[in-house]
């Protein structure tokens, strides 16, 4: 019954926000571009959520998938590999700029999730994602060097596109984690994180439903990329290859709170909303604010938002 | 390249890669303290380096101190930045089952910093140079450079002092316990705080004596110290945790390892070659290159 409202309540939600770019002008009026990012920030932090927030394995190279979604669709384009010469938003593009990622998550993830457990694997991904970077830097004409490739930008007409799928891939990645976490592979996961030997002697294959949650994040991150790549229209090192795309979504999924469906959602939307506000009320200072803001979080509410009502509850 | 290559420039590149390895041994050893007693990566240790290169920069430009003047007063500063980093910020977060949030702590103190940094003192490079920083000691066709020869010994003083420390004293014993064992250290009466802040305490006042040498040996800018923490975190893996000695000689080999790539290979690669590296050890020597291999269940 709760449960039938929720996913009511949820539909509603996502009907009014489809509708939003046909009542706001989405060329003058902030409120659209603020919510294709904070869209673009479900996604990657859902995605972080998936391996670290359910699984337990904490990666810090997601930009990395992030970077190797958006020189996909920027390779793809450049070279007109369909022949089709339309590859603005096109989904077979898209869809391969997912499966790259995922396909990299597989070769990393084998190796070190077989091999490496917590903190080792949290700094063994963050060695993947500068590996990634100072690759593409020095990648020479094929990655476009520390200029990256310039794709061509007249095809841009309105945020429109970019917003529903934005919106899309949003509510995708949050279904593929509710459905994630209520099913079979969701109660492994959980299970592995709670206690990984527990899990192993249980029968469960640890290291594949690790790889897989893995994976998949790196799909839905990696099509992220695609898109923001279409918003930018420079694929570039410095817009993508930077770690601000994993800390990001890592702060957002712990605000929110990590291993729940709502708390990257919650997450997301309040410190877009922060990030944003400290951009335009205190540009100079506003990456200092965001140090503070992460620190006093931590601090203070270290589970995240979404389970102070749980907290709250249990007190009484 | 390989034309140019002589017995003399060879050995310059090994010399040159031993000394800059010391650095990043110096913020290991302070990586490993922190890492092996509270199980904190962390991340900021570079961002407080560079601050402390920033604050010996500072003394130097205004107040004419020269750098290994104010060697002993940064040591202070530090241990002092790092018993009050640890109790206002890392008390709490310790005792925590979840370790991402003292991973996200530093994070956002790494944020802090970085950033407060280059709002204080503009994002542009920073050096000292006074009248020794570009003299160097010639021993036949090599040459030493002076500074960054102190820089070396500075490393290796503190890290022996370290060693002795952790090795002679009571308060070091109890550090080196709870790193084996937090619940053994606390049954026999160790107070897992009093140890923790000695830890941090220690672990920062590594990064001034750090930020000393590199403040005058190379040129630094706020954002500097994040590849520095990365660094550090390699030879960290390089040398085994837990290991004061392990750390700096991980650092070396990681020194070592850069200044070769970057003749052999080029620059910009030997960045990657460190990451490989680091990678190729952690899945198949997590344990580090010199420990002769503990096995844990």
């Amino acid at each position: 019954m709760r449960n039938a409202r929720s996913l009511g309540i949820a539909l509603v939600i996502i009907l009014a926000l489809v509708f939003v770019p046909f009542v706001s002008d989405s060329e003058k009026s902030y409120l659209i571009f603020f919510l294709f990012l904070t869209f673009c920030h479900i996604v990657l932090t859902q995605g972080w959520n998936l391996a670290a927030g359910y699984t337990g394995q904490i990666s810090l190279g997601n930009h990395a998938f992030f970077a190797l979604g958006a020189y996909t669709t920027a390779m793809i384009w450049r070279a007109d590999l369909f022949r089709t010469g339309h590859y603005y938003f096109d989904p077979v593009t898209m869809a391969l700029s997912g499966v790259v990622p995922a396909v990299f998550a597989l070769a990393i993830g084998i190796p070190l999730l077989g091999k490496l457990r917590g903190d080792y694997f949290a700094l063994g991904t963050l060695g993947f994602g500068e590996i990634v970077k100072v690759a593409f830097i020095k990648g020479g004409n094929f990655t476009g060097g520390p200029i990256g490739i310039m794709l061509p930008s007249s095809v841009y007409t309105t945020l429109k596109p970019h917003y529903w799928t934005a919106l899309f891939l949003a509510v995708l990645a949050t279904a593929v984690v509710y459905f994630m976490s209520r099913s079979r592979v969701g109660l492994a996961l959980v299970a592995i994180r709670e206690d990984e030997t527990a899990a192993a002697s249980s029968g469960i294959s640890v290291l594949k439903y690790k790889v897989l949650a893995f994976a998949i994040g790196a799909f839905l991150i990696g099509v992220c990329g695609s898109v923001y790549a279409y918003y930018l229209f420079q694929v570039s090192p410095d817009g993508f290859l930077i770690l601000k795309w994993t800390l990001y979504p890592i702060l957002m999924c712990v605000i929110g709170g990590s291993g729940t469906v709502i708390g990257p959602i919650v997450g997301a939307l309040v410190m877009t909303g922060v990030f944003t506000a400290a951009n335009i009320y205190l540009p100079s200072i506003h990456p200092i604010f965001s140090g503070i803001i992460i620190i006093l979080v931590m601090l203070f509410m270290p589970n995240g938002i979404v389970r102070l009502r749980e907290r709250g509850a249990q007190g009484q | 390249m390989l034309e140019y290559l002589t017995v003399g420039l060879l050995l310059q590149l090994v010399i040159n890669g031993i000394l800059f390895g010391a650095m990043y041994g110096l913020a290991a050893i302070g990586l490993s303290l922190i890492f092996g007693t509270m199980r904190i990566v962390f991340l900021a240790q570079g961002a407080v380096i560079v601050l402390m290169a920033y604050l010996c920069y500072w003394l130097f430009t205004l107040f004419h101190i020269d750098p290994y003047v104010s060697t002993p007063l940064l040591g202070i500063i530090a241990l002092l930045l790092g018993a009050g980093l640890y109790q206002v910020l890392f008390r709490r977060a310790v005792r925590m089952e979840d370790k991402n949030i003292s991973l996200l702590i530093a994070v956002g103190l790494m944020f802090l910093l970085e950033n407060f940094m280059a709002v204080a003192w503009t994002p542009d490079p920073r050096s000292i140079s006074t009248s020794y920083t570009s003299s160097s000691i010639s021993i036949g066709t090599l040459d030493i450079s002076f500074t960054r020869l102190l820089g070396f010994a500075m490393a290796m003083l503190a890290t022996g002092a370290v060693t002795l420390f952790l090795k002679r004293t009571f308060v070091g014993k109890a550090v080196r316990a709870a790193s084996e064992d937090i619940e053994a250290a606390r049954l026999v009466g160790v107070n897992p705080h009093w140890v923790n802040t000695m830890a941090f305490a220690i672990g920062i006042g590594l990064s001034g004596i750090a930020g000393i040498a590199v403040s005058t040996t190379y040129p630094f800018d706020p954002y500097f110290g994040f590849v520095f923490s990365l660094k550090a975190m390699i030879a960290l893996a390089l040398g085994g945790l837990g290991s004061v000695s392990g750390a700096l000689l991980g650092g070396i080999i990681l020194g070592l390892l850069e200044s070769l790539a970057a003749f052999f290979i080029s620059g910009g690669w030997a960045d990657a070659i460190g990451y490989a590296v680091f990678l190729l050890v952690l899945l198949f020597r997590p344990e580090g290159l010199f420990v002769r291999s503990i096995k844990k269940a």
